[in-house]
């Protein structure tokens, strides 16, 4: 199994249920910037035309996690499905993987001492059954959808293989597993609300670099 | 002085008075009170904050410290590690007292390898001093840690990670250099003829071994590009901590040998005087050409950036001030003084560009479209830059009061700052 979530972040509409949702789904603490997902605001103007873009985002449970690497504990894990695990009885606080993510996705839980991350819900739904995530569940645009990268005919999967996407911070050489979906129409708007470095990907393309990943990590 | 011997060490007979209450002690106290002032406010924000999660607001719906809790969660500015900025003074200081210690270590090691009469008569003073430097760096790094969960480091190692591999390093490091203090101050000439030029190599293995990790150690976080594209971080920290580690031997002969080594003193501030200025001008040579590899966004904000004043400042008080103070050879010492508080100050300022210019440059930027606001209500960030806590900069000043009172003890019961003898 190989864990992932698909965004259509164009549906947001920064209604911060997600964030709420999974507050109290995991149980994460309490605090504007304590923060497991989140959504971020984006404002700027083309041709004098205003636009403010919404960007939800979480941890993006890479294959080549630098955050797993630099943990001297074990602390930072693989878990089944390639999931990027934080165990708080184990973190030191040396907060070396809160250096090594080039997502800013952890924080310092101030009420277990420790490094606290998304999960994608493993622990608190999926092994109880659920199929979805807490913020996919509860999202009332359908933004997120959660799924397993090994399962060709899998929902994801089959909207990836649809769907134009593109990955955050790809120099990184991180290999993320948050695919935002690439709009089907204003496409010239959607380029211009991204980065100029953001490569789009088809599932062609961007399978090979998964499957690089894995065998890379399974070496090591 | 009346002396007791154990396994061939002689140790000097002092009462507890002269041991515990002497001028340097008494200082060290006093800096190791203010430490531990920094270090009770440190444990208070960590381990005694009110903090709640959603169960304790459903759970106890009444309680007044949930609703505390809540209040401070919206609008407190508890929890001493920022997201933004996870590595902040403590890493500074644990850097540089670590990395000086061992230069001065590396550095006797060096000079008994290479001959050097003078450095070989003061080794022992010098190396007690830099593992004194050693463990005032562990003590701040201790802070920083939650000591509560520090078992896992050996119940479920990760021995690729940097910060893991420093446990068996210290482990055998720490031993290492008490043994080769052991040797120097039991006058073994046997076994310092036979022995001690492998113990000086291994030392000079171990040192360069400790200098690679602590590369390494900042090299894994892939995303900070100041630290991933400084070329050659081996080099630059063992090029930088000669520099520190020699202005620090110039002010502890000052203070040390200044009346104790008669003609010997002129003759040695003059060598840790030349010396320093080959190191000098390494840094020099390095920073000159050092940022021309570095990624152009961390580049910017430190030459060109909110940075830049600490940079230039660096420069000038660790290389441009120094080698012109210490250029031409004074009859006064005061200038050589001067030049190695500049360079420890310097040296110092450095280091806090390094570890906190990697976090300069916000990860919060996703999207490739500007940054992103860490907290509901800040502001966006092009840059981060953060004044150390008022409890980070005391635990600092308490390191020094432990570098201060491990010295001094063992120089009043071994009296390492008076052995001549090689």
């Amino acid at each position: 199994m190989n864990y992932a979530m698909a965004l259509d972040y164009q549906n947001c509409i920064n209604c911060k249920a997600c964030e709420v949702a999974c507050k109290e789904q995991n149980g994460v603490q309490l605090g504007a910037d304590k923060q497991r997902i989140w959504v971020s605001t984006y404002e700027n103007s083309i041709f004098g035309n205003p636009f403010v873009a919404f960007h939800p985002s979480q941890c993006n449970h890479c294959i080549d996690a630098p955050c797993v690497s630099v943990c001297p504990t074990g602390a930072s894990y693989f878990a089944e499905g390639g999931l990027v695990m934080a165990d708080k009885d184990k973190c030191i606080l040396c907060k070396g993987c809160m250096e090594a993510c080039p997502y800013d996705a952890r924080f310092v839980d101030d009420k277990y001492v420790a490094v606290d991350k998304c999960t994608f819900c493993y622990d608190t739904r999926i092994t109880k059954g659920e199929t979805t995530t807490a913020c996919q569940a509860t999202c009332p645009t359908k933004v997120r959808l959660f799924g397993d990268l090994d399962d060709e005919k899998g929902e994801l999967v089959q909207l990836l293989k649809k769907r134009k996407f593109f990955v955050l911070k790809e120099n990184e050489g991180t290999v993320p597993k948050l695919f935002y979906l690439f709009p089907e129409r204003d496409t010239g708007f959607a380029e211009n609300s991204i980065g100029k470095e953001t490569t789009i990907h088809t599932w062609e393309s961007y399978k090979p670099v998964i499957d690089r990943a894995i065998a890379k990590r399974r070496k090591s | 002085m009346k002396k007791y011997e154990i396994a061939g060490i002689e140790i000097n007979a002092v009462s507890i008075s002269e041991l515990l209450f002497n001028k340097t002690m008494l200082l060290a106290y006093f800096l190791l009170a203010l430490g531990f002032y920094g270090v009770w406010e440190v444990f208070a924000e960590r381990y005694f904050l009110l903090t709640a999660n959603a169960f304790d607001a459903g759970l106890n719906p009444g309680s007044t410290e949930v609703a505390e809790a809540m209040k401070e969660a919206v609008f407190g500015a508890g929890g001493e590690v920022k997201r933004e900025q996870p590595w902040t003074l403590y890493i500074v200081n644990y850097m540089y007292m670590i990395y000086s210690g061992s230069a001065i270590i590396f550095f006797v090691a060096l000079s008994e390898i290479f001959n050097v009469k003078l450095i070989q008569k003061t080794a022992a003073g010098f190396i007690t001093f830099g593992l004194a430097m050693v463990f005032g760096g562990l003590f701040t790094i201790a802070v920083d840690l939650n000591i509560l969960h520090m078992h896992w480091m050996f119940l479920t190692p990760n021995i690729r990670a940097g910060m893991w591999l420093m446990l068996p390093l210290y482990t055998v490091y720490i031993p290492f250099v008490l043994f080769e203090i052991y040797l120097l101050i039991t006058n073994r000439h046997d076994w310092a003829k036979k022995v001690a030029y492998g113990i000086l190599l291994l030392s000079i293995v171990i040192d360069l071994i400790e200098y690679y990790i602590q590369a390494k150690l900042f090299n894994m976080n892939t995303a900070r590009h100041l630290w991933t594209t400084y070329p050659m971080l081996t080099l630059y920290f063992i090029v930088s901590a000669f520099v520190a580690a020699i202005a620090i031997m110039i002010l502890y002969s000052y203070f040390t040998h200044r009346r104790s080594l008669g003609d010997d003193f002129h003759a040695l501030i003059t060598f840790l005087r030349k010396s320093s200025l080959y190191v000098i001008a390494l840094l020099a040579m390095y920073e000159a050409s050092a940022y021309l590899f570095i990624d152009k966004e961390w580049g910017a904000i430190i030459l060109f950036g909110e940075y830049k004043i600490y940079f230039y400042a660096y420069l000038f008080l660790a290389v441009g001030l120094p080698f012109i103070l210490e250029f031409k050879e004074h009859s006064n010492n005061l200038w050589i003084i001067l030049g190695s508080l500049s360079v420890i100050v310097g040296t110092y300022l450095g280091r806090y560009i390094f570890v906190y210019g990697g976090n300069a440059y916000p990860m919060s930027n996703r999207f490739g479209m500007g940054f992103e606001k860490y907290g509901e209500y800040e502001q966006a960030k092009e840059f981060i830059f953060f004044s150390p806590h008022s409890s980070e900069i005391l635990v600092v000043v308490g390191s020094l009061g432990v570098v201060l009172a491990v010295y001094k003890i063992l120089d009043t019961l071994f009296s390492v700052s008076k052995i001549r003898e090689h």
